[in-house]
């Protein structure tokens, strides 16, 4: 399937807001450039059918992100920026790009979108929480029956170590927050 | 009903278009309330686009994510202007 128009145009939005968020030498344009990236990224997931990602995308990394960056701004101190844009290091540059170029000739080998054939589909363990996971644990969304039953002390876990950044982060900044 | 969902999708493309083109003005500045500005004028144009996007697919559990994203935004240019007022006062 050839890109389509919308999915073309969010690529071209992301890519604007990455390089902005790179280059801009004032780091409160740049926090706003990676802001703006962090919604564009979050409509390319809907884009794909995936709306969960994108609402986690966009409460993350556009919400509490940019919060986490202006505090740290806010507790730091930057000099005023006297030209618009960074001076660009031409050797990270080619490193950087050497990298996307190998994870990018990689992606024709991945199977097509919605493809039934993908192993990822039709491999045992899926084919198992498909048939079952209803009748196990009567939650509809088999990805939300993995999550939340079959690895349920996992996901738990992920729960205590993000509850612990939360602490931590806010016994460093020294600040009650009731939100 | 397969030109509707096209049309639909290319006017999404359209505003998303729009959103790019608000891009200009936060690169160019000049000053940060310029900014701030252009990342919300960018943030409204891709609410409009996701509330199309749901539309094309008929798909209404994508609205939630747009109203979601549209206080997101608001709370953003929030946070934005407190900072740029108050160097500190985010929270």
């Amino acid at each position: 399937m050839p890109i389509t128009l919308v999915e073309a145009a969010l690529l071209t939005f992301v890519l604007g807001c990455a390089l902005g968020a790179a280059l801009l030498e004032d780091t409160l344009a740049a926090v706003m450039a990676f802001a703006a990236y962090s919604l564009g990224v979050s409509v390319l997931w809907l884009v794909l059918q995936a709306p969960d990602v994108g609402l986690t995308e966009a409460a993350v990394g556009a919400g509490i992100m940019t919060v986490l960056f202006l505090l740290a701004l806010s507790n730091t101190v930057s000099p005023d920026a006297d030209r618009l844009f960074e001076p660009i290091r031409w050797r990270t540059v080619a490193l950087v790009g050497g990298f996307v170029l190998l994870i990018g000739a990689t992606v024709p080998a991945l199977p097509a979108i919605g493809d039934p054939n993908s192993p990822v589909v039709a491999g045992e363990v899926s084919q198992y929480y498909l048939a079952n996971a209803y009748a196990e644990t009567e939650v509809r969304n088999a990805v939300t029956a993995v999550l939340a039953a079959y690895r349920g002390f996992d996901t738990l876990g992920e729960g205590v170590v993000v509850f612990s950044a939360v602490v931590v982060t806010l016994s460093v900044l020294r600040r009650e927050v009731v939100a | 009903m397969v030109e509707f969902e096209t049309a639909l999708l290319a006017i999404a493309a359209a505003f998303v278009l729009f959103a790019v083109v608000a891009l200009y003005r936060v690169y160019a500045g000049p000053t940060n309330h310029d900014r701030v500005i252009a990342v919300n004028v960018a943030g409204t144009n891709t609410v409009i686009a996701i509330t199309l996007v749901a539309a094309a697919y008929q798909e209404s559990t994508f609205l939630d994510v747009a109203l979601v994203y549209a206080l997101l935004n608001f709370l953003l240019s929030i946070a934005f202007s407190k900072f740029n007022v108050e160097r500190g006062g985010v929270l």
